[in-house]
């Protein structure tokens, strides 16, 4: 009964962060100057007979609340409306998710692989120049602008050495993602690996650890066992929070490396002023949100019992 | 980063077909990008593509292009050439006949006729089916009685069928340019077979045209490739290609850096990357002419330009040669008209002394017209790579007239054009590609009120430009048109309404199989396009 409570009032609340999201994300592109019709043609000739008859196509002249109570109605009825170029959002997010998709969770991987295992690695060797090297390279390449570090990758890996594609999607998993999930996980590498050592060095002067120590264990098992499971827990809550927004696409790496995903439909349909698309894709991107919000709770529970009983 | 196609290279609103023939040197044995799959297959680089419907598309001019032959088109030397049509006559200038020629079909089989024509126009036309290059017809007889929102009929007047391969087009006043409308750039002018108007969803995924080459496979999503294949049964000049794939970039700069890898062969540069490029590239980079001219407009509100010779000395003060050496690295054309050089009978060096950098005239001019005070803001749009030269512009202005003058980016067109219309600005960029080669569209469209690029030009337009346009698109001869043109640029000019900067040349880096590259207005014309 109390659990059944506890999740009524969080599916509520879910609801009310919905629609004050949905709402705001509305009004904020609804807020954009200009015309977006005007704006679609720009320089290129388009007679007044055509932008009115397009504005009414598209709702454009109706007042806000209307066209928002209108996609809220259409949204309910599963429809998450068209572009201005007549594709339906829905199909293009189900075009573009699996790219997305794709991206995220390669570089989450390696972000899960190389961040953890350079945090072990820098916590037992901490102190040592292993340790502060480690810390001098992460830092370093993750204060590197996200399109520079994508632009020479490009340019030495695609053009001078011809090992991987320049851009595109068309070599597949996982040759043609390799070069932009890696430049994606970078920025991530050195807050996980920080996390992880820091959690690390704490845990292996803990009582605890000294009692087990004492008890006879292996280091070994004291560290694979003990240590590094407890001290998963910053950089796994890190993780998942950041597998959230990579799933919202990153609209650099998607453009740099011509990706077609989510990430660059959000910026295209926010410079043509296409409310309903941004709305569609904030929706979906608002669900992956609460999803994985609810994946770090699963994952804490799993990992600290002291959750699981609280 | 995100670098609009929009910005540098221009919208492909284009128009003449001056086969203007670059050779592409280098002898260096061909290097097969695709893979060695099909020698004369092709991989180009585009712009996302919106439509596939040649009278609802605004950035598929390149791909439409090589599924469609339009009625006519301009020859290297500037003449007109009829392509589906057999001839374009008329007596009087108002009245015009076509004839097509015949044997011609679709994709699909079906016979090109004169109804593929009506009624590919008459939908166009109409005004509630907001096909966005409608405005191509507007000189038709009808098209205004089908515009509004309860139009009483879907079919414009001026259209008559003769016979299956003759039909008449009766124009609103006597235009000797019409010929010239029906050329390349005027996709709205295609014919639609009648499979179009069964399904036009389907049909915009799947276009069936009369041109040199057909749709390999549908197009389903705005991220994918369009390949299109060499049409067995095409009438007309058959083309050396094979098979051409469009590829959607996002970013123009991940485009060349592919081809610079070797997996794309033809395309488009920034004009700004003209340096570094030809340093890349060296021969492997064509710049064609275009048919696009930049400019600066004024605010028609600000007291301050209500002076002729304040604007004049504007125009003095800018050293187009040092910004073209500077920021396109001599890619572009210094304008000396209101048209690019390449337009037919683009009467060069009409502007005279006044866009020729003259620093000290410019000041005195100034002087003379009492001077200005204030700020001076020089509007653009931000995010298409052009903040340097506006700043340049800027720069030389503030130096040249000692003013203040600074160049401030809108975030978007859309806040830009909203800027113009609350006034909230002093200077404004401009610019206008043609859609066909005729000195008529670039002058209408931005001098006249009831043009689409007016806003830009601040609203100018003048009784007696207004009648000398239409003696202009009257007179009986070319020869005696483009008399008449230059006395429009001369009258406008006496005006002074905008500052003429650049006549567009757009760049295109091309892979080493490469040789020939025709232009139509500046866009590669692959149907011409030859392969070493």
């Amino acid at each position: 009964m109390a659990t059944a409570l506890r999740w009524g009032k969080r599916l509520g609340g879910l609801a009310i962060v919905f629609l004050g999201v949905t709402f705001i994300i509305y009004l904020a592109v609804f807020a954009l100057p200009g015309d977006p019709i005007r704006a679609f043609a720009g320089d290129r000739p388009i007679s007044d007979s055509v932008v009115a008859t397009l504005r009414a196509k598209y709702h454009l002249d109706d007042p806000l609340w209307r066209q928002y109570l209108d996609y809220l109605l259409g949204l309910f009825q599963g429809d998450l409306g068209t572009t201005f170029n007549g594709r339906p959002v829905a199909d293009q997010l189900a075009a573009r998710w699996p790219v997305t998709i794709t991206l995220a969770l390669t570089a989450w991987v390696l972000e899960i692989v190389f961040g953890l295992g350079l945090g072990v690695v820098a916590a037992l060797k901490r102190g040592s120049l292993v340790d502060h090297g480690l810390l001098a390279v992460t830092v370093l390449a993750s204060c590197v602008p996200i399109f520079v570090l994508g632009v020479l990758s490009q340019q030495v890996f695609g053009v001078k050495l011809g090992w991987l594609p320049v851009a595109g999607v068309r070599s597949g998993w996982p040759v043609s993602y390799i070069l932009p999930a890696s430049i994606i996980a970078v920025f991530g590498l050195s807050a996980v690996s920080r996390l992880m050592r820091g959690a690390m060095v704490e845990n292996l002067g803990a009582d605890y650890v000294r009692t087990v120590r004492a008890q006879g264990f292996g280091e070994g098992r004291i560290v694979g066992l003990h240590v590094m499971r407890n001290s998963l827990i910053p950089a796994s809550t890190y993780l998942a929070t950041d597998l959230g927004y990579l799933l919202g696409g990153s609209v650099i790496i998607e453009g740099i490396f011509n990706l077609p995903g989510v990430g660059n439909l959000l910026f295209e349909s926010i410079r043509s002023h296409e409310g309903p698309t941004v709305v569609g894709i904030a929706t979906a991107l608002i669900v992956v949100f609460l999803l994985t919000s609810v994946l770090v709770d699963a994952i804490h529970a799993l990992l600290d019992p002291r959750v699981r009983r609280g | 980063m995100k670098l609009s196609i929009r910005a540098g290279l221009g919208v492909a609103l284009a128009a003449a077909l001056s086969l203007g023939l670059t050779a592409c040197g280098g002898d260096s044995p061909s290097d097969d990008p695709t893979g060695g799959a099909d020698s004369a297959s092709i991989v180009v680089a585009t712009e996302t593509i919106d439509h596939l419907t040649p009278g609802n598309h605004y950035s598929a001019y390149i791909a439409i292009l090589s599924l469609f032959t339009p009625l006519t088109s301009l020859t290297q030397d500037e003449q007109l050439e009829y392509q589906q049509a057999e001839s374009v006559t008329s007596d009087d200038g108002i009245t015009w006949t076509i004839k097509l020629r015949s044997g011609w079909t679709f994709h699909n089989g079906e016979p090109v006729t004169s109804d593929s024509y009506i009624d590919s126009w008459n939908y166009l036309a109409y005004g509630p089916n907001a096909w966005v290059n409608s405005g191509q017809l507007r000189g038709v007889v009808g098209f205004d009685e089908m515009q509004g929102d309860n139009p009483t009929t879907k079919t414009l007047s001026g259209l008559n069928k003769v016979d299956d391969l003759t039909f008449t087009v009766q124009l609103k006043t006597a235009d000797r340019q019409f010929p010239f409308q029906l050329s390349d750039g005027q996709t709205g002018l295609y014919p639609l077979p009648k499979a179009a108007f069964e399904d036009l969803e389907a049909y915009d995924q799947f276009p069936i045209g009369n041109g040199p080459f057909q749709m390999a496979t549908a197009w389903t999503s705005d991220s994918s490739d369009i390949v299109v294949k060499a049409y067995p049964d095409y009438k007309g000049t058959k083309p050396a290609l094979e098979q051409i794939t469009f590829r959607p970039y996002q970013d123009t700069n991940t485009a060349y850096t592919d081809v610079l890898a070797g997996n794309i062969d033809v395309a488009a540069v920034a004009s700004g990357k003209n340096a570094i490029a030809q340093q890349e590239l060296g021969d492997r980079l064509h710049t064609l002419d275009a048919p696009g001219v930049d400019l600066l407009g004024f605010n028609p509100n600000d007291p301050r330009f209500a002076d002729v010779r304040v604007r004049q000395a504007f125009s003095m003060a800018i050293d187009r040669a040092a910004i073209n050496q500077a920021i396109f690295s001599n890619s572009q054309i210094p304008a000396t008209s209101l048209t690019s050089s390449s337009m037919p009978g683009d009467p060069a060096g009409v502007c005279g002394r006044y866009c020729e950098f003259d620093p000290a005239g410019a000041k005195a001019l100034l002087a003379e017209a009492g001077g200005l005070t204030g700020q001076v803001v020089l509007l653009y749009v931000g995010g298409w790579g052009q903040e340097d030269l506006f700043q340049a512009y800027a720069n030389q202005l503030r130096q040249n007239l000692e003013l203040d003058v600074v160049a401030t980016p809108a975030t978007d067109f859309a806040e830009f054009q909203e800027r113009l219309q609350s006034g909230d600005y002093a200077l404004n960029r401009a610019r206008w590609g043609a859609l066909y080669p005729s000195q008529q569209d670039t002058l209408h469209s931005l001098y006249t009120a009831a043009g689409d690029g007016n806003f830009a030009a601040g609203g100018y337009h003048n009784d007696e430009v207004d009648a000398l346009l239409a003696q202009a698109d009257a007179a009986d001869t070319i020869e005696a048109s483009f008399a008449i043109y230059r006395q429009v640029q001369e009258r406008i000019l006496a005006d002074f309404p905008v500052i003429p900067t650049f006549g567009n040349r757009y760049l295109w880096a091309c892979s080493e199989r490469i040789d020939q590259v025709p232009s139509a207005a500046g866009t590669v014309y692959f149907a011409r396009l030859t392969l070493k």
